[in-house]
């Protein structure tokens, strides 16, 4: 087997000015420390990880003042050389829309601004999944998250500026504030799933969409099982309870897990902290 | 009660949205109207819908809205009416919006007035006193102001009654295979309800009304009066006059027998006596007719159309040769009207249909299908037809409203 079409080639943003400087999610105590050591090294051991897997990773450099700037998935949504800079929700993290443009325009990136008036929080709320599941049967379909960090109203944008059929989720619940806490393609069949943080529309759209799925436990969602990051066959995730191992082994893939928990103090695991670059939606 | 426009954008339809929308609007006790929906025709394209939401106060319309809004559906902006002034007599300026028949508003000022009088295929005016009418091509004036594009109209789409109708079972618009006695019985039952509650009724006649002998069935109807105006050609009102002065149709006997010895010159001797006397009505007035439809007309005073076409012998001479006169004769005649009877015709069921509100109940009774698809295919979406002989038809209407 292949494993997943894309993920071979990420962006990461060293943790250097990493900490808990606001609370903007329901894991974030502002009281909690961040070791920054700690963080670095969890970093790097993702890197290492990833890089082991095959995957290219290119750096954004820090920049102080903008902690959240390490997780890159909320940078926006790629495809081909098209670049959609997120809406940033909340105040907090709207400064790193400009230095994630930059960083995309200085690598021959084409910037598609969505319109003022909506939200919307890149890859953190859009996943592309399946094969044959877009547009007359080719390509992948956008599933894109709304609620507590992206508009509704911002999909039809989003499908009009990358020409791709988007499934919107419905999040209903607070602790996965972001779809790429409850969704995690695996293939273009597979995915691991956490149901529990759907609307009951969003699960009967997932359930047509998804052919076979890993569905999480609650404890297992909890753990961030679902924020995962796949290059080919090798599925990185932020811990691995002993069933989801079994079965992505059964699957064929190979489960290696790596700790990152000084991000989870922010509510973050492995996919928030990277960006895949090597998406095409079209 | 408060309504909004809210509009959704998106793969409403593959994502559930529009299904999550209409779920929430009734959880919250409200109701909604699909305005439209248009899907869009690949997968990649976006579908868009436009609800009308009912509310029962601005509070719990509110609420609504933001609910809604989480889930990409918000407040579509409303704008007024563009207003162009028409430069010519006749001549509508480019642009202009067409009508349909359906109750309509225009937005002028931030206001929403209703289209006083509905009609197909019209433009639409705006008085300086505000009030919005449809107006024919012809009828337009240099300086009319004439609602230009589509913003601020609002049309309100047909609804099927939601309540027991007499016309519930059935689910096509056209009914060859229903049984002809229930229709009948339903057809009075709207016509004895429309007039009680004080509408008119207009019977639009084909001669075939005289050819299979409904004739006597309609006189009895007009002079009973239950027909409150007549719109035919110059074909039935001969043949109906040709019937009681001689007893043919086209010269053949109604009552039976051959056809009489020069009998296909009949229609055009009593079309040439009509002349002689200059009008149906002076015919009556001298003891030459004394029975059948138009007589009936006449002496229960019910007003009619006669419109001609170009085949026409003659004409009488009550028959309409300008048909813009002919057309703004009927439509003098059609306020008020709740119910159309088409019987056996097509060119003035469809030229009727044409000028019919979308509230008009419309029964369309012909032997042949064709006529009630075309009457459809037309823009009155109103109409219901009756698939049967229409001399059954009239006689047992008749029947049951007369006897």
């Amino acid at each position: 087997m292949s494993g997943l079409a894309w993920g071979r080639r990420y962006l990461m943003c060293p943790p250097e000015h990493f900490r808990v400087a606001y609370e903007i999610n329901p894991w974030m105590h502002t009281e909690v420390t961040v070791d920054p050591d700690a963080a670095m090294a969890e970093w790097m051991g993702l890197v290492a990880t990833l890089r082991a897997a095959g995957a290219d990773i290119e750096i954004q450099p820090a920049v102080e003042g903008v902690p959240d700037l390490v997780f890159t998935a909320n940078a926006g949504i790629v495809s081909g050389s098209q670049f959609v800079p997120s809406r940033f929700r909340h105040a907090e993290r709207q400064p790193e829309t400009e230095h994630d443009i930059d960083w995309f325009e200085a690598h021959g990136f084409r910037i598609d601004l969505l319109s003022e008036d909506v939200d919307q929080e890149g890859a953190g709320d859009a996943l592309p999944f399946g094969a044959g599941a877009g547009a007359g049967g080719r390509g992948p379909v956008l599933v894109a998250g709304y609620r507590f960090r992206s508009d509704a109203a911002a999909h039809a944008q989003l499908s009009k500026m990358l020409n791709v059929p988007v499934r919107s989720v419905e999040l209903v619940d607070e602790r996965f504030y972001h779809l790429d806490i409850t969704f995690c393609p695996l293939d273009d069949r597979r995915a691991i799933v956490w149901p529990g943080a759907w609307d009951r529309f969003g699960c009967r759209v997932m359930e047509a969409l998804v052919p076979e799925a890993l569905v999480l436990e609650a404890d297992e969602a909890n753990c961030f099982v679902a924020n995962s990051v796949v290059v080919g066959t090798t599925v990185v995730l932020p811990s691995c309870p002993p069933r989801v191992g079994r079965q992505l082994e059964a699957w064929g893939f190979d489960p290696v897990e790596c700790g990152i928990n000084e991000f989870l103090k922010a509510g973050g695991g492995c996919r928030c902290l990277t960006l895949a670059l090597d998406v095409d939606l079209s | 009660m408060v309504t909004e426009v809210v509009e959704v954008e998106g793969h409403i339809i593959d994502s559930l949205i529009l299904a999550k929308v209409l779920d929430a609007i009734l959880a919250a006790g409200a109701d909604y109207r699909l305005l439209d929906v248009a899907i869009g025709r690949t997968s990649t394209d976006t579908s868009i819908a436009r609800l009308e939401l009912t509310a029962d106060d601005d509070a719990h319309m509110a609420a609504l809205l933001v609910e809604l809004s989480e889930h990409g559906a918000n407040k579509k902006a409303e704008s007024d009416a563009e207003l162009v002034a028409a430069d010519e007599d006749g001549v509508l300026p480019g642009g202009f919006y067409a009508t349909t028949n359906l109750p309509t508003a225009v937005r002028v000022g931030g206001r929403w007035s209703d289209v006083e009088n509905p009609e197909m295929d019209c433009g639409l005016t705006v008085t300086t006193g505000g009030r919005a009418l449809t107006l024919p091509m012809h009828r337009v004036r240099a300086g009319d102001r004439v609602v230009v594009g589509l913003d601020g109209v609002r049309v309100t789409p047909p609804e099927r009654p939601r309540g027991r109708s007499a016309f519930e079972f059935m689910t096509s618009n056209a009914s060859s295979e229903k049984p002809k006695g229930v229709l009948v019985h339903s057809v009075a039952d709207r016509v004895r309800a429309a007039k009680e509650a004080g509408g008119r009724l207009v019977a639009v006649c084909g001669p075939a009304v005289v050819h299979t002998g409904a004739a006597p069935g309609v006189a009895q109807l007009v002079r009973a009066g239950w027909i409150d105006v007549l719109f035919a050609g110059n074909g039935f009102a001969t043949h109906d006059i040709e019937a009681n002065v001689t007893g043919t149709s086209l010269g053949v006997p109604l009552a039976g027998g051959e056809p009489a010895e020069g009998g296909h010159a009949n229609h055009l001797r009593v079309i040439n006596e009509v002349r002689r006397f200059g009008s149906i009505k002076a015919a009556v007035a001298a003891g030459w007719l004394t029975g059948g439809v138009m007589y009936e007309c006449v002496v229960r005073d019910v007003p009619f159309v006669l419109a001609g076409s170009i085949r026409d012998d003659g004409p009488l001479p009550d028959v309409y040769t300008d048909m813009v006169e002919a057309a703004d004769a009927m439509r003098a005649l059609l306020p008020g009207v709740k119910v159309a009877l088409m019987l056996a015709s097509t060119l003035h069921a469809i030229a009727t249909g044409n000028l019919l509100r979308s509230d008009v109940e419309t029964f369309c009774v012909d032997i042949n299908q064709s006529v009630v698809t075309k009457l459809s295919d037309r823009g009155s979406h109103q109409a219901l037809g009756v698939v049967t002989d229409v001399g059954l038809f009239a006689t047992e209407l008749a029947h049951q409203l007369c006897d």
